[in-house]
């Protein structure tokens, strides 16, 4: 059966392959009639130039002059070293034998440029015809050759060794014995490579994308659990989904023992929790803001934290003063948001940004163009009333005296925490601005100078701006509800 | 509809054999060109060679005419120039040619299989 398949297959393509090699063999000979015709032409040349060099020997010959086809006479020949040469192409020179000799030479060099490159291709064109020859015997199987074929057959040979990869079901956790499988699948199919590699690269995009669900559902699971769980216990569970997640990520190397610090790294010393940084913010400055608005800033600094820990606070945060210095955990970024809140009538209200000209107000170092007057005022009053250190009778400072007192301590035991324990203290720039205005520096010229300028003019308007922006913002609430 | 095919078929094919035709005599009339230009350059060559003192003549039916030296290296110059640009024109000519009968080719091959196409519907109704 096999022999008759291959009998087959061969009769039909020594149709081509006879046909070049006939092909091949025009070739040649028409390279060797050629070779012949200008080698017979090379030896005409190199008798005329015998001739030539033995002409002017004697000035005159005695010859049998052919007349016609049939018949010679006998005649001289005469002017033996005159020579009337062709040229070519109707052209005609008469010339002495030795220059005719130089006009055989030339032309005896063209012809021997023919005569090597007609050789050069015959030479060519004669292996060629080997070569088919050979084909041709491998092909009819009659010479040594044997052309090896090989059937394909119904994908027995892609069967692969070793484990398929299987996509995991979106919503199941990554464990680590899959990882394991990995490995083995790897040093496995290895071997099918070639056949694998598509499939496999497939699979584990597949995967990874599977990884990626799993890892939002945790994610947002986690965000639930943060309210009642402790975060270490969350960005443990974070970081054992990541470790995985990284080696599969890879996809190639399987390190199973993705360390736990490996992708978070959030270091501590604690042995129980993974390490996880805590941000804390002091009211302070916030509160400098709620003055403004004639509230008691300890609401202010609860509401912060209502704020962050939404689900896990209840309304405890009253009067709390010891609130702010607690836990105030940061795990995604959007977390920083909801830190920097203002309070504006005893209610959180995000942040604008810097750019706009109410977030301006509480900002040391800007200009404001575009801010009203009430803002430069404000500030003005504000930097009046920590610079003189006076209990003038704005409101501002008052609260602001208060405040300092007040929330002095509290914050100041947050410093106490172990080092690198998790908490970070952050005071926000106001505090800052404190000692900036006192001591004037030139970075807020602007704001010094005003407030030189308009020392005098201050108290009339500074009742005046607090109730405009309350009341504009009141006016804004009193709507709303 | 067979028959129509057919006879589209045949003028077709005249055309495309009257262009190979085309085709093949601007490739014989390039090719003389070819060794006229080999033939001219070993004359001009061969006239380098000789000195003025020399007569050179020119075959002009069963007449050979003298010419000037210089004259016939002019005219051989000429002529060279020349018969470059006949094979320069010969060249695109033939490009042009052969591009027309490779699109008449194909439009060839596609009426065949029309016509294939309607003989096997005509022998299927038969």
């Amino acid at each position: 059966m096999i022999k008759n398949e291959k009998s087959e297959i061969n009769m039909e393509d020594p149709g081509g392959v006879t046909r070049l090699r006939e092909e091949h063999e025009k070739v040649v000979k028409d390279c060797e009639r050629r070779i012949q015709h200008w080698e017979k032409v090379s030896g005409d040349y190199d008798a005329l130039k015998e001739r030539l060099k033995t002409l002017p020997d004697r000035l005159s010959y005695d010859i049998m002059v052919p007349f016609g086809p049939m018949a010679f006479m006998p005649g001289k020949l005469v002017h033996s070293n005159e020579v009337t040469v062709l040229l070519g192409d109707n052209w005609f020179a008469k010339c002495s034998a030795k220059q005719a000799e130089k006009i055989v030479d030339h032309r005896m060099k063209y012809v021997k440029n023919e005569l090597c490159g007609l050789s050069k291709t015959m030479t060519n064109f004669e292996t060629r015809v080997g070569m088919v020859k050979d084909w041709e015997n491998m092909v009819t199987e009659k010479g040594d050759y044997v052309d090896i074929r090989e059937v394909i057959g119904k994908n027995d040979a892609t069967v692969t060794k070793g484990k398929r990869r299987v996509a995991h079901r979106p919503n199941s956790k990554p464990k680590l014995e899959t990882v394991l499988d990995l490995e083995e699948e790897n040093e496995g199919s290895g071997e099918d490579a070639q056949q694998n590699g598509s499939t496999k690269s497939f699979m584990t995009q597949e995967e990874l994308w599977a990884r990626l669900d799993e890892l939002e559902k945790i994610e947002e699971l986690q965000n639930e659990q943060d309210s009642e769980d402790t975060s270490s216990s969350s960005s443990e569970d974070r970081n054992d989904t990541d470790s995985p997640t990284a080696s599969n990520g890879l996809f190639v190397k399987s390190h199973i023992n993705a360390p736990p610090s490996g992708e978070m790294k959030e270091d501590d010393e604690e042995d129980h929790s993974l390490p996880t940084i805590y941000f804390s913010h002091t009211v302070e400055p916030k509160k400098v803001r709620i003055n403004t608005s004639k509230n008691t800033t300890l609401k202010f600094s609860e509401r912060k934290e209502l704020k962050e820990h939404s689900k896990r606070k209840k309304k405890n945060g009253h009067q709390n003063g010891h609130a702010h210095h607690e836990v105030h955990k940061i795990q995604t970024p959007a977390d920083i948001y909801r830190l920097f809140v203002d309070v504006r009538n005893g209610e959180p209200v995000p942040k604008k940004s810097i750019l706009k000209s109410r977030s301006r107000e509480n900002s040391v170092c800007s200009d404001t163009s575009e801010g009203s007057a009430a803002d430069m005022d404000e500030r003005r009053m504000m930097g009046r009333s920590f610079s003189h250190d006076e209990s003038t009778p704005s409101d501002n400072s008052d609260s602001l005296t208060e405040e300092d007192s007040t929330k002095g301590m509290p914050s100041h035991p947050a410093g106490k925490f172990e080092a690198f324990s998790g908490t970070v203290v952050e005071k926000d720039s106001m505090p800052l601005a404190v000692p900036f205005l006192t001591i004037s520096p030139p970075a807020l010229p602007t704001i010094m100078e005003r407030k030189l300028e308009e020392v005098a003019v201050p108290d009339v308007e500074a009742p005046q701006q607090p109730v405009k922006r309350v009341s504009k913002f009141k006016a804004a609430r009193m709507q709303q509800k | 509809m067979a028959e129509a095919i057919q006879k589209k078929l045949n003028t077709e094919l005249e055309k495309y054999t009257q262009m190979q035709k085309d085709v093949s005599k601007s490739m014989s009339a390039r090719q003389k060109l070819e060794t006229q230009l080999a033939e001219n350059n070993i004359v001009k060559e061969e006239l380098d060679i000789l000195d003025s003192a020399n007569t050179v003549y020119k075959l002009i039916g069963p007449v050979l005419v003298k010419q000037d030296l210089d004259e016939a290296k002019a005219t051989v110059t000429k002529r060279l120039e020349y018969i470059n640009g006949e094979i320069q024109r010969y060249d695109t000519l033939l490009k042009d040619l052969e591009k027309k009968s490779d699109q008449h080719r194909q439009l060839l091959s596609s009426l065949q299989q029309e016509f294939q196409k309607a003989q096997g519907l005509a022998v299927g109704k038969v």
